[in-house]
């Protein structure tokens, strides 16, 4: 490739990646799965202890602050940064949570919703105690706990938590790595200079901005 | 001569209840745009609905950032409901042809006998549909196979296959003037792709026809076995999010184009055209699988045309699955979210992604006993996908994976890795036994499609078919589907071109069947 590339400017549209859960379909596959589900979304007590260490830089979307502060915490685990690799950005620096609150806004009502639900059951020290050992809320696990928590969901025989892991999973990466910052430390130039289209024609199709 | 029609967005229409038409068409993807086009030049005046915004080269920015939400189906969230599965779909004016990688490939003849022997499928042989393949090709600039399209990492495909006597093919491209940047995925900034949007939409707005954005169909109204309207939805564009209602009558008929996962949830939603039992059943995926080779010279993925290469040589593989393989574009979120793993795990994967290759195993689905997946529509209207991955779809897989690696090592690859979420790393020919052995399922390795068929099946037998085998509807008499909704089982090739010579001929069939009266 011979053409001269330049760093785009990214839109500041939030990031593509992947659904949440839905909950009637996990109720279908077992009582262990359903009875999980329901738990999440009748654990009303889970965020009173859910530490905030990560304060969203603006009015969030859907999100709630509490559920903010689990996407938060959970970024910061999937993706580098967190002391690993002192040149890798942190997801808080490149607002990742935020950037998936606003892409969550935008899919359907019902996806928002169990997105919600899944971070409730993320947070929750009964599910920690039952897969990983970790009775501690996940926003107050230490970093190593953390890791081990997302493992057990990542390799669990339940279909329903492996899907939890790949909806976060999916959203952290999709949202960190389309972020120009890091192109550069995984050898992505970035796209390529292209000439400068022409100005449209009269009676060229009317812009649907 | 008509006046030329034009491309409404969502802000426009909100100050526009209504309109009536002859014909409304649903989607302007490839099927949508064709159909507009003919019945446009028939003399028709033609009204077609999409629910995804009016974008133009001048918005590709080349960002994955902002080329998924924007041109994808749900923001490119679109998935199996078990998350096993991504959908890349498009949804933009112009469908998936915006975001399609240029692949062009008739219907097998293998696939068009299949469908007469086993499913009803009437006068639809390569002979019939030649002349609209012919018109198709012209028109959206379909080459022959250049070797010069062919980047390092097709190259790698193409000579592990040369080597192990696979027959590798230069995959047929729909650009003119290809800069071979290699964003078709996101948007052609240079318009050198040719999408529906620059040749069969244009041709049908040129010729009357308006294309109303932001404008996603919700409802087909029949009465009496007729379709009387489209109910529609104008989008508020960045919130997603309904603002007002557009109603577009249609006193011919209405053509459905919104792609074979939209398509059959319309129909379900509107409680319409029902009686077959078959709408939303076999959805056919070609579900693909995958895989990573590192080289130990740069391959640079993310550049030049994502795919020039194809080999069929599993295509037919007796009473087992066949599949096909071809190449995966490799820019970083698209990458990101294929590796497994997280953390410093997965950055350490990504680290090396100048060097990886992507070769993907597509999957024949739906040729054998396996019935593919199904299309719901919950209460509240959220789409919902399911596709089980059946024992032989699974053999299949497994079976790929140690073609595609067995290939890998032909072309000179370091290691190969497998997508498993604890990836496999073959050295040589003596590790490829572990892959047989390795846990393969949902969310178990990764897998995608790029290629959504069925759920709304043609066929001559209203029991076991919604439409005939000119895409009209069994029970409502003036509806038609023009997607890739249609095809009784997957294609066993990238299925654009086909949906383009279906719609052309479907389309070519009510307008002659119109300028006979009724």
């Amino acid at each position: 490739m011979t053409t001269p590339r330049r760093w785009y400017n990214c839109d500041g549209m939030a990031n593509a990646s992947e659904n949440a859960l839905d909950r009637r379909r996990f109720l279908k596959r077992g009582l262990f799965g359903g009875a999980l589900l329901l738990a999440g979304g009748s654990l009303p007590f889970v965020f009173r202890t859910t530490r905030r260490d990560w304060a969203p830089r603006g009015p969030l979307r859907l999100l709630s602050a509490d559920e903010y502060a689990v996407l938060g915490a959970v970024a910061a685990r999937i993706v580098p940064g967190d002391g690993a690799d002192a040149r890798w950005p942190r997801a808080d620096a490149l607002d990742c949570a935020g950037k998936i609150d606003a892409l969550m806004a935008t899919v359907h009502p019902d996806v928002g919703h169990d997105f919600r639900r899944l971070l409730r059951l993320i947070e929750s020290g009964v599910l920690g105690a039952v897969i990983a050992g970790s009775p501690r809320p996940f926003t107050r696990a230490s970093a190593a706990q953390q890791d081990a928590r997302l493992e057990a969901w990542r390799r669990s025989r339940l279909a329903l938590l492996r899907s939890g892991y790949q909806a976060v999973k999916r959203l952290c990466h999709a949202t960190y790595y389309s972020s120009p910052e890091v192109y550069e430390l995984i050898g992505y130039p970035g796209p390529p200079l292209v000439p400068q289209p022409v100005e449209p024609k009269a009676g060229d199709a009317v812009r649907g901005r | 001569m008509t006046a030329p029609g034009k491309i409404i967005s969502g802000t426009e229409l909100a100050d526009i209840p209504s309109a009536e038409v002859d014909y409304v068409v649903v989607g302007s993807g490839p099927g949508g745009s064709t159909a507009a086009a003919v019945l446009a030049a028939a003399g028709a005046h033609v009204a077609v609905l999409e629910e995804g915004g009016h974008y133009t080269r001048r918005d590709f920015n080349m960002q994955e950032s902002w080329a998924y939400p924007a041109l994808y189906q749900e923001h490119g969230n679109r998935a199996t409901e078990d998350l096993s599965i991504m959908i890349l779909q498009g949804r933009s004016v112009g469908g998936g042809t915006t975001v399609n990688w240029t692949s062009s490939f008739r219907t097998p003849e293998r696939t068009l006998a299949l469908w007469a022997a086993r499913h009803g499928v009437r006068g639809l042989d390569a002979a019939t549909l030649a002349p609209h393949f012919e018109a198709a090709e012209k028109r959206i600039d379909v080459g022959t196979g250049d070797p010069a399209d062919v980047n390092a990492n097709n190259r790698k495909l193409h000579d592990g296959a040369a080597k192990l006597g696979w027959e590798p093919e230069l995959i047929h491209r729909s650009v003119k003037g290809c800069a071979r940047l290699g964003y078709c995925g996101m948007g052609c900034p240079l318009d050198a792709k040719r999408t529906s949007r620059t040749t069969f939409l244009a041709d049908a707005v040129a010729a009357g026809a308006d294309v109303y954005a932001d404008c996603r169909a919700i409802l087909v109204e029949t009465d009496r076995g007729r379709a009387r309207a489209v109910v529609a939805e104008v989008l508020d564009r960045a919130a997603d999010r309904p603002r007002a209602r557009f109603v577009a009558y249609a006193r011919r008929g209405v053509v459905l184009a919104g792609g074979a996962i939209n398509t059959p949830a319309l129909l379900l939603r509107s409680k319409a055209g029902l009686d077959s039992g078959q709408v939303g059943r076999r959805t056919f995926l070609h579900p693909t699988v995958p895989l990573i080779a590192f080289y130990d010279q740069p391959i640079e993925g993310f550049y030049g045309p994502p795919q020039s290469v194809a080999v069929h040589h599993f295509a037919d593989r007796g009473d087992r699955v066949g599949y096909f393989f071809e190449t995966a574009p490799i820019h970083p979120m698209l990458a990101a979210l294929a590796f497994p793993g997280f953390g410093d795990t997965h950055r350490k994967i990504v680290e090396r992604l100048p060097y990886a290759q992507a070769t993907i195993a597509l999957l024949i689905d739906g040729h054998h006993q396996d019935e593919g997946g199904s299309v719901a529509v919950s209460r509240d209207g959220r789409i919902k996908l399911a596709y089980p991955l059946s024992e032989p779809l699974r053999e299949a897989a497994v079976a790929a994976l140690g073609d595609m690696a067995r290939l890998q090592l032909a072309a000179g690859a370091r290691e190969v890795m497998t997508l498993h979420e604890t990836p496999l790393i073959i050295r040589s020919e003596a590790d490829l036994p572990a892959i047989a052995a390795a846990p393969f399922g949902p969310n178990r390795h990764t897998m995608f499609s790029a290629h959504q068929m069925g759920g709304a099946a043609m066929g001559d037998d209203p029991t076991r078919a919604v439409v005939d085998s000119r895409g009209r509807h069994h029970q409502i008499e003036n509806l038609w589907i023009t997607d890739g909704s249609v095809f009784p089982t997957s294609l066993g090739v990238n299925p654009q071109l086909s949906i383009y010579a279906h719609a052309h001929l479907f389309a070519t069939e009510i307008a002659a069947a119109a300028a006979r009266g009724p």
